[in-house]
Formats: structure tokens, C-alpha cells, sequence
């Protein structure tokens, strides 16, 4: 496992303080108020209207779907811009990051036309539909099932812990077109576009344990998905979304996601001139530092088209026990009394990370299926 | 990867393939060392790699000389590889002539010699690598109006025979008005600085190797021993290992690509030290998972693994370490300007 090393060139650095002082500029008028996961639980349309509106939702898609060509690092930089800072990306996360490629890759003319310009608008939400009720980390095990009718697909059934599906207008749903098999149980999946406001769709919030509604659950009773909304091939739904995956795992959001708390205590340390605790935190900044170039060296490595499912489970088991350490670290380094309306952003950003982190190990693969991964392509590699 | 380096490391890698046996890694313990196997290097020019032509080398760079030493780390060869090397690199730096004798060095910011009028040295070392095996010795000597590299026979020099964890010789030397060969102009705290800057990068090198090698033999190992009637490789808790042990050695490798990179841009003034931090956690997740999927054997003389550990060991609290290096780091962080995400994205 080899990766290219990290370094930027001058126009992407640029772009990375355009971005910076944007936000910086947002984040003085109040647009948005930082906080810690925002990526995944900061869902604010308002806002990912005016990301829209710079031009920064599909960055690296076609112009003529309303993208600005731009390089995947680019992208990335963007991202990590919007992690750092705590923005709420939420709303838009999910279609940037994963339906815009999935349909470039896999779509119909129909689909890039009718749903990337909207995307790129910030007209149009999309969630993901994977897991179920039964079907956690065993994701072959999947139930919801469509059934072929004239013209398209009749969907029943219910998946879970669906990120923002509330506030999204469409999910790519993981359905199972054929009856499982337990010998191909990775065959007879498919990947479908349902419209979450279409009759026999109901979303019932699931509470997050800090009170907020991010999950849900999502049900199906005889839901029409007309066969133009059917995504690549019928059948290949599990190779599909394979595909994606690295995207997935790879990103500075597995590293970022309880930074702005990381900010936080840093400035603390330099205001109390604080030589033994700072001299604990290098121990983070190292990891950090780390944990950076290894997602920036999978950036590059998908952009050159290589073979990245491995180093990029790799980032997301580490990137994420990484981002759940920080609010134990930094609870030994200053005195914190975290609450989640608390008027100090220390106490605020503790309480945040610590309630938060512990989905970062399990969402997008648990550690322990990715060590599986990981462990396998080594054994056999 | 430049031409040249792919063909220093092919033909090191090739030599130490054919000539480096688990009897040769031994050697270390019966305070023997692999000297047909330096005659070998010397014959075919990698010891005199990273020297410019000039001077007599072979004309390559930091990166090269990196390469080596990792080389170098992943077979545990008993030879005073890094020692020699860097000393010729140093020297060469502060124009002072490398040498072909066997020869090792010693750096402090506090240098504990002292260098007199009419250039004689004086001082002890506690843990001289290879001292007792070296003809010369590179270290910083306090003289008049500041310090000097200078070049010291150790002929006369006194030499009380000592080891680190890793059987490795570490000497302790004691110089008492020793006529210097060679002294560089004054060299200032900013030189000294990067020099210890530079040989810490190299030990990160060397012990990326050692890594390296560790994981490698680990997933060998569990390929090789049944235990309940098969593989040890297909128990769950024992794949657990060897994600981390691969996560660790791939993190570690990244840091030092992009170490060397920074060195080579000359912005490696934080990057460095952060892999040096970095790269205990990785000695400590590394050396634990190996021995425990090992097992007993792992702890004997029967298997190698020890080697590997017991250099990690040694090394890590060999030149400036993570205390001091965080130290030092969190000295910068505290007086910098910049926020946290600032200082990880300029480079």
C-alpha cells in the first residue's frame, strides 16, 4: 500500500483562502454558529443555498450539469475548509458526496440532467438507504424488496438510521430485486432513486441521544419507482455501491468531524500559556498531522483512478478513533463542564464531541467490519 | 521514485536478500558483527551513496540516503549502517572531508566537549553507537567564540564497551586532549538545530523499516501457525491485530514520504518532529500486537522477531525523542500567531 505524499499547488492553495475567508465571513455575520459533527448534524438549506450559490456543491461534476470541473483535491480542500470551521454542510453532504457520483458513474443522461443541476442548486436532498431494521453491519442481508410491474418497481419494506431523510427530497435505496441466496447473497441487489414525498413513503424520526432528529426511519408500503429512476444495472446494486465507498471512508470527514473542539483548546493553551498540557497536545497534532496525509494520499490515488478500497477503510478505522479521542484528551488538559447549551464553546464543543463520537466508529462501516476488510486484503494480498 | 534511487535500493535490497540470514542478525548477540556484508555495500558503492561525486560518492540525495536507511532497518543488519553513512553526510555538509574509515558520531545541542586552542578535544559520551568499531568520530566541541564540527581519531581514546536494548554496540567514550583531524567554521544554534533535525528524520527512517519488517513477518507468521485446527489468521481478534499492525506501518510510511518530501522543499522544520511524535505510537501498537500474535515463541531466541522489537526499543530513546521534540513543538505552538488549522495547512 503505497500512497503519493500531500502537497498543494499555488491555485489550490488559493482556492483553500477564498474558501476560508467566506466562511470566515459567514461565520462573523452569524450565518451559522460552529459546532462539532456539523457535517452529518448540521442540516441547514438555507445555507448549503449559499454554498450553492459560490458555485461549491458538485465541484468537480461537468458545467454542463451545473459543476465547475474542478479537481477532486480541490473538493477536498473545500471540505476539510467546511470541517475545520464547523459549517453545516449537512444538507447538501450526502448528494455532494456520494449521489453526484453515483449517477455520473452509473446514471442515465436522464438522471445526470433531471437531478445534478438541482443538486448543484441546492434545490434537491438526497439520503442514503441502507441499513434496516435487521440488517446492520450484515448489509447483504438486506430485505426491502421491489417487485417488477408495468413500468417500474413496486418497493416494500423499511430502512433505518437514515441520515437527514426528513429534510431530503429523494434516497438512494439499496432494494432487493431477486430473492437472497445465502451462496450469492451480493447478487439481486439494486439501487433505486425514491421519491421520499411519494405516496406509501413514511419517515418517523429516530431521537439521537442528544435529544436531536437527524435519524429516521423510513417505510415503504407499495411505493411506484418507475424504471427511470432505477440506477445502473438491476442487479448490480452491491457492486454499485462498492464503488462508492472509498469516497466514503477516505474523507477528512473521518479525521475532522470534533476539530473545531481540537481549535478550541489550542487557543485555551496559548491564553494560559500552558507548557505541560501543549506539550500533551503535539501527541494530537502528530496524529492529526498523520491521519491527514494518508486521506490526502487516497484523494490523490482515486483522482489517478487507483485501487484505494483498503487504504481508504484504513482512514476511517483510525481517522475515527481519532476524532473520539480528542474530547478525552482534552478533558485531562482544562477544566470542561459540557453541556449542550453552555455559553462556553469549550464546554459546548466537549459536550458535541463526546455525544456525538460514538457513531463516528460505527456510521459508514463499523471498525470492526473495516479491521475485517483491511485484515483480508492483507492476508490475500 | 528518481532512477537512481530505484537502482540503489534494487541493489541493496538484492545483496541483503542473498547475504542476510537469521544466523547474521544473531551475530549482534555474540558482539559479532556482519562484516563481509559491509565489505560487500563498500564494493558496490551504497555506502558512499549519499556523497556528492566531488567528494569521491556517489552523488545522491537525502532521499536516497533515506531509502537506504530503511532498507537498513527492515533486515536489522549488525552494521554501523546509519552511523557511517550520516557522519560522511554531515561532514560533507560543513565542508569538512567524508572519510572511508569506519566512522560514527555523536550530537548534542548541549555539547559536552570541548575543543581547545591549539585543537585538541576533550569530553565523555555515554552511548557512542559502533564506538568501540570506529576510526573517527564526528561531534560538536565547544571552542573559543562558539561551537565547531569537528572530526576526532578515536585511537586514543578511551572506550569502555556498552549495548542498548537491542544487543547493538553503544560505547562509552571518553576523550582526554585528543588532536582533532578536521574542525568546521563556528557553527550556530540554527545549524546545530537542523543537524539534530536531520539525524532524527534518518532514525524515522531507519525504524519505518523496522516496522515495516515487523508487519511483514507478523502476517507471515499467522499464515504459517494453526491453533483449534486452522489459520490463526481467520480468528476475528487476531484480524483486529493486523488491521492495526497494517494501519500503523501504512500511517508511519505516509509520515515519512511526506517527511522526506518536506525536507526536500526545505519546509520539514515542523513536519520532522511531528513524525518522530507519530512514530512512537506506531513502535508501541507495533512491537505490543506483534509479540502478542506471536505468542511465546515471539519472546525467544528461536524466532527473530525480537530483533526487530528490541531495535525499536533501543531507538526510540536514542537522539531527541518525543519528549523533547514535543517540547520543543509545543514552544512554537504557544508563541505562534496562528490557529491550530492554519498551522497544519501552510506550508
Amino acid at each position: 500500500m503505497k500512497l503519493p505524499s500531500s502537497q498543494f499547488t499555488k491555485d489550490q492553495e488559493k482556492f483553500r483562502l477564498e474558501v476560508r475567508s467566506f466562511l470566515q465571513k459567514e461565520l462573523a455575520n452569524r450565518t451559522f454558529e460552529t459546532a462539532c459533527d456539523s457535517w452529518l448534524s448540521g442540516c441547514n438549506p438555507q445555507f448549503s443555498k449559499k454554498i450553492a450559490e459560490q458555485g461549491w456543491i458538485g465541484l468537480t461534476w461537468p458545467q454542463k450539469y451545473g459543476g465547475q470541473e474542478r479537481s477532486a483535491i480541490d473538493r477536498y480542500i473545500l471540505t476539510e475548509e467546511f470541517l475545520a470551521i464547523g459549517a453545516p454542510v449537512a444538507a447538501h453532504w450526502i448528494a455532494d458526496r456520494q449521489t453526484g457520483p453515483l449517477l455520473l458513474r452509473y446514471g442515465t443522461e436522464e438522471q445526470r440532467s433531471y437531478f445534478l443541476p438541482r443538486i448543484t442548486n441546492a434545490e434537491c436532498f438526497f439520503a442514503i438507504g441502507l441499513s434496516e431494521p435487521n440488517s446492520g453491519s450484515d448489509l447483504a442481508s438486506v430485505s426491502t424488496n421491489a417487485k417488477k410491474v408495468e413500468g417500474g418497481w413496486l418497493v416494500n419494506g423499511a430502512k433505518t438510521w437514515t441520515s437527514n431523510a426528513h429534510d431530503a427530497h429523494f434516497m438512494i435505496t439499496l432494494v432487493r430485486t431477486a430473492p437472497y441466496s445465502k451462496e450469492s447473497k451480493h447478487s439481486g441487489l439494486s439501487q433505486m432513486i425514491i421519491d421520499l414525498h411519494d405516496k406509501g413513503v413514511s419517515v418517523k424520526p429516530i431521537k439521537y441521544l442528544t435529544g436531536e432528529h437527524h435519524f429516521n426511519e423510513v417505510f415503504f408500503e407499495d411505493v411506484f419507482v418507475p424504471d427511470n429512476r432505477i440506477v445502473g444495472t438491476i442487479g448490480e446494486g452491491w457492486k454499485q455501491g462498492l464503488a462508492e465507498l472509498a469516497y466514503e471512508r477516505s474523507g477528512p470527514e473521518r479525521i475532522l468531524s470534533t476539530f473545531p473542539l481540537l481549535e478550541e483548546i489550542y487557543s485555551i493553551l496559548k491564553q494560559q500559556q500552558n507548557k505541560e498540557a501543549m506539550n500533551r497536545l503535539t501527541e494530537l497534532v502528530a496524529k492529526l498531522w498523520s491521519l491527514r496525509n494518508l486521506s490526502l494520499g487516497v484523494a490523490k490515488m482515486l483522482e489517478q483512478g487507483g485501487e484505494v478500497a483498503v487504504p481508504a477503510a484504513l482512514v476511517k478505522a483510525m481517522g475515527t478513533q481519532f476524532e473520539q479521542s480528542i474530547p478525552e484528551m482534552v478533558r485531562l488538559l482544562t477544566e470542561t463542564y459540557p453541556t449542550m447549551d453552555a455559553q462556553k464553546m469549550l464546554d459546548r464543543y466537549m459536550a458535541q464531541s463526546i455525544l456525538h463520537s460514538p457513531g463516528f466508529t460505527i456510521r459508514g462501516g463499523t471498525t470492526e467490519i473495516l479491521y475485517g476488510i483491511i485484515a483480508k486484503d492483507v492476508i490475500n494480498g | 521514485m528518481s532512477e537512481i534511487k530505484e537502482l540503489l535500493v534494487k541493489t541493496m535490497e538484492k545483496i541483503f536478500k542473498k547475504h542476510i540470514t537469521k544466523e547474521t542478525v544473531d551475530l549482534i548477540d555474540e558482539g559479532q558483527w556482519a562484516d563481509d556484508v559491509w565489505e560487500i555495500l563498500k564494493e558496490n558503492g551504497l555506502l558512499a551513496a549519499c556523497i556528492s561525486e566531488k567528494a569521491g560518492g556517489a552523488g545522491g540525495d537525502l532521499e536516497d540516503l533515506f531509502s537506504l536507511l530503511k532498507i537498513g532497518g527492515k533486515y536489522a543488519v549488525p552494521i554501523p549502517l546509519m552511523e557511517y553513512i550520516f557522519s560522511n553526510y554531515i561532514l560533507e555538509k560543513f565542508h569538512l572531508a567524508p572519510t572511508d574509515e569506519m566512522i560514527t558520531y555523536n550530537l548534542s545541542d548541549t555539547p559536552n566537549c570541548t575543543l581547545s586552542e591549539n585543537g585538541e578535544v576533550s569530553g565523555a559520551f555515554p552511548h557512542v553507537a559502533w564506538g568501540r568499531y570506529a576510526s573517527n568520530l564526528v561531534t560538536i566541541a565547544k571552542g573559543s567564540g562558539g561551537n565547531y564540527l569537528v572530526k576526532v581519531p578515536l585511537k586514543d581514546a578511551l572506550v569502555k564497551e556498552g549495548a542498548n536494548l537491542a544487543g547493538e554496540p553503544r560505547d562509552y567514550i571518553k576523550l582526554t586532549a585528543i588532536p582533532i583531524l578536521e574542525k568546521s567554521r563556528i557553527i550556530d544554534y540554527e545549524q546545530i538545530e537542523e543537524m539534530i533535525l536531520l539525524e532524527t528524520a534518518a532514525k524515522c527512517a531507519v525504524i519505518a523499516g523496522t516496522l515495516e519488517k515487523i508487519y511483514e513477518s507478523t502476517i507471515e507468521y499467522t499464515k504459517q501457525r494453526q491453533q483449534f485446527g486452522r489459520y490463526i489468521h481467520r480468528f476475528q481478534l487476531i484480524q483486529h491485530h493486523i488491521a492495526q499492525l497494517a494501519g500503523e506501518t501504512v500511517i508511519v510510511d505516509s509520515a515519512v514520504d511526506n517527511m522526506m518530501e518536506a525536507l526536500v522543499e526545505k519546509r520539514h522544520r515542523h513536519e520532522i518532529p511531528l513524525t518522530r511524535i507519530r512514530i512512537e505510537e506506531a513502535i508501541r501498537t507495533v512491537s505490543a500486537s506483534a509479540h502478542q500474535v506471536h505468542g511465546a515463541i515471539g519472546v525467544t531466541y528461536e524466532h527473530n522477531l525480537h530483533h526487530y522489537t528490541r531495535r525499536l526499543w533501543s531507538y526510540r530513546d536514542e537522539g531527541r525523542g518525543h519528549l523533547k521534540w514535543s517540547q520543543k513543538l509545543s514552544r512554537d505552538l504557544l508563541q505562534s500567531n496562528n490557529s491550530m488549522w492554519e498551522f497544519l495547512t501552510t506550508y
